[in-house]
């Protein structure tokens, strides 16, 4: 179980996270949803420690750490059971797809190679990647190097992967792969807190929604609770907003 | 003007002989340069608290000095002090023990430092901050990342910077005949001052010099083009 206690984050005078509280269980695939500048990446950095929080707690499952005064070891534990998929996938430049998706087995955890190799290519594999493994990120699509970044995260075999607006970066036409691998991933029973704009993946996957707008959770619930009966006016103007475009998007 | 082919020769052969002595004040500086340089860049990348600031100071402070004054005020303490210094240390050495060269390797390897921290520094900053963040989500350690992903990316944007660097270090090292170290280009003039060819005397300096910058760029492109592999594609 992973567990976030009011967490507080504010950038200067500008207070992006108030007093946040969320909690997963094993399994479950929390969709984070909000307008931009809502606290919603900042909150899944925070998370990972890219972001330092002002103050709050992480527990995830034995392990309480403070999300202001972990110590280097501590962040160093959280990371080690956590993974993250980014927004622009950063992918290790000086890697090929293979060497991505190694990394963290042979580096962090100590694997012995050949058995990290294995590991790594049935991953890519499942991504649908394997004859890509000797390339490098600049000869990828940017749906490809998404789907080594998802690779990248499975293989470590965290207790929760993190994905931030994983989507967002991409062309249209790749969404839609890149979205059928988030959604294996979920599949196979792995945590995930996914932030995303993808209101249809949201209602097909999400375990639970979490509604977020300025740096405050407005409200929270299954998929058919948010998107049919919104308790919060907010969360309706929300997505009376987002529904209304993505039927324009349609015509 | 006219040319004298004989004492030209004179000279080449002359100014060839010291080509050993522009070796060590070019290389054992930038190697100097290359360890301090990248340490000093890493901590002003990582902002280390204290140090950092400190060592912005320092540098602009010494790089508002022209070579030629530091290397006069580090001769002149050598001949006032070393054989107080000594004493005081209990070594059994004196000044006449040690060769002058020193003070100019000395005085080179603080002024390539401060170029080569500058161009490390903007190698490092080339790289994406993502790819700092993407080696700490896998779990590595600070030091891992460093060492397995971004050092391996700041190399190939560096080595273009770190050729001009050492040609730079050549030529620049012919500047301690000031205090009197005996280099390529006062090698090169040790016949003129007898026949007063100095004319040849500088011509030869002036050849030996092109062709010692030539083959350092040849080697340096050579393994940029290696270093290369993964940037190819990049558009």
């Amino acid at each position: 179980m992973i567990e976030i206690r009011n967490a507080k984050k504010s950038f200067g005078k500008n207070e992006i996270l108030h007093d946040v509280s969320i909690q997963v269980n094993k399994g479950d695939v929390i969709v984070i949803l909000g307008p931009s500048g809502s606290g919603k990446t900042t909150l899944l950095r925070c998370i990972n420690f890219l972001e330092k929080a002002d103050a709050g707690t992480l527990t995830i499952g034995e392990q309480t750490v403070d999300l202001k005064k972990a110590s280097s070891k501590e962040i160093l534990e959280i990371r080690r059971k956590t993974a993250f998929v980014f927004q622009n996938y950063s992918l290790f430049h000086n890697k090929t797809a293979l060497e991505n998706v190694m990394e963290g087995l042979i580096t962090a955890r100590n694997v012995p190679y050949e058995e990290a190799r294995k590991k790594a290519e049935d991953t890519l594999a499942w991504v649908g990647l394997l004859a890509k493994k000797d390339a490098y990120p600049s000869q990828l699509s940017g749906g490809q190097q998404q789907r080594v970044g998802i690779a990248r995260a499975v293989v470590l075999d965290p207790e929760v992967i993190l994905f931030d607006e994983p989507t967002s970066a991409l062309d249209p036409e790749l969404v839609g792969e890149t979205l059928a691998v988030i959604k294996s991933v979920a599949e196979r029973g792995i945590t995930m807190i996914v932030v995303t704009h993808e209101m249809s993946f949201a209602q097909d996957v999400a375990s639970k929604v979490v509604f977020m707008d300025g740096g405050f959770i407005v409200e929270a619930g299954t998929p058919a609770e948010i998107f049919r009966h919104p308790k919060e006016e907010r969360t309706k103007q929300f997505l009376a907003r987002i529904i209304s475009a993505e039927n324009m998007y349609y015509i | 003007m006219g040319f004298n082919s004989i004492y030209f020769y004179d000279s080449l052969r002359s100014g060839i002989q010291y080509l050993p002595n522009t070796f060590q004040l070019t290389f054992i500086p930038i190697v100097i340069a290359l360890i301090l340089g990248t340490v000093i860049a890493v901590i002003r990348v990582y902002r280390i608290p204290f140090l950092a600031p400190l060592l912005v100071v320092l540098i602009t402070l010494y790089q508002g000095i022209p070579l030629v004054v530091a290397l006069m005020i580090y001769h002149l303490l050598f001949i006032a002090e070393f054989n107080d210094f000594a004493a005081a240390l209990h070594l059994d050495t004196s000044m006449a023990d040690i060769n002058l060269i020193w003070i100019g390797i000395f005085a080179l390897s603080l002024q390539a430092t401060c170029y080569m921290e500058e161009s490390i520094k903007g190698a490092f900053f080339s790289v994406d901050k993502g790819q700092y963040e993407a080696g700490y989500s896998v779990g590595l350690t600070k030091l891992q990342t460093l060492r397995r992903i971004i050092i391996p990316q700041v190399i190939p944007v560096a080595l273009p910077m770190l050729t001009n660097n050492i040609v730079g270090a050549i030529k620049g090292s012919s500047i301690v005949m000031v205090i009197g170290i005996t280099e390529v280009l006062a090698g090169s003039v040790i016949p003129s001052s007898k026949t007063y060819a100095f004319f040849e005397g500088y011509i030869a300096a002036a050849l030996i010099y092109w062709i010692f910058t030539i083959l350092v760029e040849k080697i340096a492109a050579r393994i940029e083009k290696r270093g290369d592999k993964y940037r190819r594609n990049l558009v």
